[in-house]
């Protein structure tokens, strides 16, 4: 009941369902708890559901039972408190939604390992004790990311990049700081992106089609598992800096969980282990009922992504990257009103898949999808990028700049007199150096909220691009884009509207995300 | 972005003055223009005027497509053959074909013509819009195949370049081959060779790649072989700065990268 008073008082727009969601009343009784703490002594069954924004998210888990306590994935392996599982929630589809972060912040006071200083807050700089410190994981549910500046290779020496940085907005104050930013001892960019959800792990990590020794996008050496030297898809992190999950959890260790020296081998094989061990999808439809029913789409629920093909590329006559087989096309309509609206919700989730397989629109001037062979503009659809088989991924070296971070496309708080809200995201000014050709569709000069792949590699057409995510799990997991950008899913659906001039009916939105919710 | 157009019309103009040459082959048509996309009711197809003709380059197409269209918001080095084959989408087919985008952006290069039934492409079944195989759709490349023994013998592989360019999307599938076949037959010295090479275009101005790409290219190949974990074999890194004489006809071909891996 106080987590229940606390949320009274949190004035969210838009997310009234949030109240439902983490009210321990409105889970029924002898569901589990939502919030899986570090440290607790509980069984991680085969199977968890939750309430979500659009009905219910699941999470499948290959072997038996779990027992977490001293399970590294669920243990606080350093002293600020927090374990693998504070950002890699079931119930958000092992993510970390924006509303979880606001139900943390107001059960405990602030006071949750989540909301640790060094990057749970905007700047480690600033009071923690205050909402405001950490406003960006409380709004768009952000981490932040400090990466050195100029980056580094992967033997650790400095690379020579392609651009220089200026910082040109910091309203969080950590790239200007003297302790944290850009000039600092440390030369750091601060950059703030959502938690990636560590579940169906085998498409996010094949070793199938696109993985080369060479980067398909641009040629360049892919990065390799430094265990056994095969390349890597680069499809884990959103600036595809980890090649391995074994490798994400060291980075993760040594910055999110402040650890002084790496976990052991035997507790990298056991966080490892059991994240390859999950598969997370919508189960249930607010509207539309079950997704698993027998007779129903193949592709829908968690056991679909259990049993599905791995790294292989969809297309749209035989293995679908969504598959539906047509089952929703046209259902019956008799005198059961229940029945009937669910059928109706049914079909807007089949013409929302149809829509995303082919309703054409002209993509332009997106990098590392134009620039690699489409042309540009390229009359395409959503599945042309969104292409692998079950997740909507690309199958490999996934990142694009689709304009999520890059101006003129990026959310950017519009500034008059009349508008009390300041700008939250921090703006570089990057500039092409004169040896290297301009980014070819926004010149020599780029402004952006995160420059993404480009903080990794140093090169000039790598700014802004971003790993796309896979699309499962997406109703438990917002807000959406690496910054948190989009509060909803037909906020994403908006904004590729904007974005591509398509022109999308009312109807077509709608459908869209009822099938982006149903995933 | 419109300061370096100029920069191609210099070198092109300087070389026009003194660097005349005849054409081989009166069919030829090598130009530098921007691109136009017309729509069509199943996929967009790619144009370019050149001397108040309009000629037909390429159909959208995949990754995989051995030619892949220009973009809007560049021009592009075509250098084709005219077809004696119906017009499609209004424009003369080249055949063959090979086109560069030129690096320096361009926004005046930025027309998009709207479908007309009369250009409709009667492509059956039609070309799904989707990630799809298919008639008119192009088949995703194999991915390479692991060698299996292999002889200790001397291989060459050839690395051909867009015009002024670099190592891009299309060389992980030429050079995966060659790493992956040279650690299978324990290659111990890898030699590379690179080329700059130069277009003579129609109206007989020579246009040559830029000074040093020769050297940047081997320089970049022998990088990503290394970077790619080939790191044992003792690495001959040539380059050949001066660009051949182009004839019109194969200089695509001139732009080029050789590796040899030595037993």
């Amino acid at each position: 009941m106080r987590l229940r008073q606390a949320l009274i008082t949190i004035p969210l727009a838009g997310t009234a369902w949030l109240y439902a969601l983490v009210s321990p009343l409105a889970q029924g009784a002898g569901a589990p708890d939502r919030w899986w703490g570090p440290g607790e002594d509980r069984t991680w069954p085969q199977r968890l559901d939750y309430e979500d924004a659009q009905g219910q998210i699941g999470v499948l888990r290959d072997g038996p039972p779990l027992a977490t306590h001293g399970h590294p994935f669920f243990t606080a392996l350093s002293a600020n408190g927090r374990a693998c599982v504070t950002c890699h929630q079931p119930a958000d589809g092992m993510s970390l939604s924006s509303a979880t972060a606001r139900a943390r912040w107001a059960a405990t006071g602030g006071r949750d390992p989540l909301f640790a200083a060094f990057d749970g807050s905007n700047c480690p700089n600033l009071p923690q004790e205050q909402e405001s410190s950490h406003s960006l994981l409380l709004s768009r549910g952000l981490i932040r990311i400090g990466l050195p500046w100029p980056p580094r290779g992967e033997d650790g020496k400095p690379l020579d990049p392609e651009f220089t940085i200026e910082v040109v907005r910091d309203p969080t104050g950590c790239n200007t700081s003297k302790e944290y930013g850009l000039n600092s001892p440390r030369p750091t960019i601060s950059v703030y992106r959502r938690p990636r959800p560590v579940a169906n792990t085998k498409y996010t990590t094949h070793q199938n089609f696109g993985v080369l020794p060479f980067i398909g996008k641009n040629g360049l050496p892919a990065a390799r598992d430094p265990d056994t030297g095969k390349p890597s898809a680069m499809n884990l992190m959103s600036d595809a800096r980890a090649p391995t999950l074994k490798v994400q959890a060291l980075d993760a260790a040594a910055t999110h969980l402040q650890m002084a020296a790496p976990p052991s081998a035997a507790q990298l094989a056991a966080i490892v282990s059991f994240e390859s061990s999950l598969y997370v999808a919508q189960s249930r439809s607010r509207t539309a009922g079950s997704l698993e029913e027998p007779a129903g789409p193949s592709g829908l629920g968690p056991a679909a992504m259990q049993k599905g093909e791995a790294g292989v590329l969809g297309n749209n006559t035989t293995r679908w990257v969504i598959p539906m087989e047509n089952k929703w096309k046209s259902l019956p309509r008799g005198h059961d009103a229940a029945e009937n609206e669910r059928n109706a919700a049914r079909e807007s989730i089949q013409r929302g898949h149809d829509i995303y397989m082919f309703r054409t629109f002209w993509i332009r001037d997106s990098m590392h999808l134009n620039s690699v062979g489409l042309g540009n503009p390229a009359k395409r659809t959503c599945s042309t990028c969104h292409g692998m088989h079950m997740t909507g991924m690309d199958t490999a070296n996934g990142w694009m700049d689709i304009g999520s971070t890059n101006l003129p496309w990026a959310r950017e708080e519009p500034l008059n007199p009349w508008n009390a809200n300041k700008p939250e995201m921090p703006l570089f000014k990057v500039t092409c150096k004169d040896r290297v050709a301009p980014h070819p569709f926004l010149g020599r000069v780029i402004y952006t909220q995160d420059p993404g792949r480009a903080l990794i590699s140093g090169r000039c057409n790598d700014v802004g691009t971003i790993v796309m995510q896979q699309l499962r799990g997406l109703s438990a997991r917002a807000p959406y884009f690496s910054n948190g950008s989009a509060a909803t899913l037909r906020e994403v659906v908006d904004f590729y509207d904007r974005r591509y001039s398509i022109g999308y009916s009312e109807q077509e939105k709608q459908d869209l995300v009822n099938f982006l919710g149903a995933l | 972005m419109a300061r370096h157009k100029p920069m191609i019309h210099a070198i092109a103009l300087l070389l026009a003055a003194g660097a005349q040459a005849a054409q081989p082959d009166p069919a030829i048509r090598n130009f530098i223009a921007c691109p136009i996309v017309r729509d069509t009711a199943s996929v967009p197809c790619w144009l370019a005027e050149y001397q108040g003709e309009l000629y037909f380059l390429v159909l959208q197409t995949d990754v995989s497509a051995p030619v892949n269209p220009p973009w809007l918001g560049h021009r592009v080095l075509v250098e084709g053959r005219r077809s004696d084959k119906p017009r499609i989408c209004g424009g003369i087919p080249l055949e063959p074909v090979h086109l560069s985008v030129i690096a320096e952006p361009d926004a005046s290069c930025n027309q998009m013509l709207p479908a007309e039934e009369r250009y409709n492409l009667t492509f059956e079944p039609p070309r799904p819009p989707g990630p799809s195989g298919g008639k008119l759709a192009f088949n995703t490349l194999p991915m390479p195949a692991q060698p299996g023994a292999v002889k200790s013998e001397t291989r060459h592989y050839t690395l051909n370049y867009d015009f002024n360019g670099l190592v891009n999307f299309k060389h992980p599938f030429q050079l995966a081959p060659a790493l992956e076949t040279a650690r299978a037959m324990g290659a111990t010295h890898v030699e590379i060779v690179g080329y700059r090479g130069a277009a003579l275009l129609s109206d007989g101005t020579i246009v040559p790649e830029q000074a040093g790409l020769a050297q940047r290219r081997a320089e970049q190949v022998a990088e990503l072989l290394r970077g790619a974990g080939l790191t044992s074999p003792v690495y001959a890194v040539r380059w050949v700065d001066t660009a051949a004489a182009p004839d019109g006809v194969e200089d695509y071909q001139r732009r080029r990268v050789e590796i040899t891996l030595l037993p």
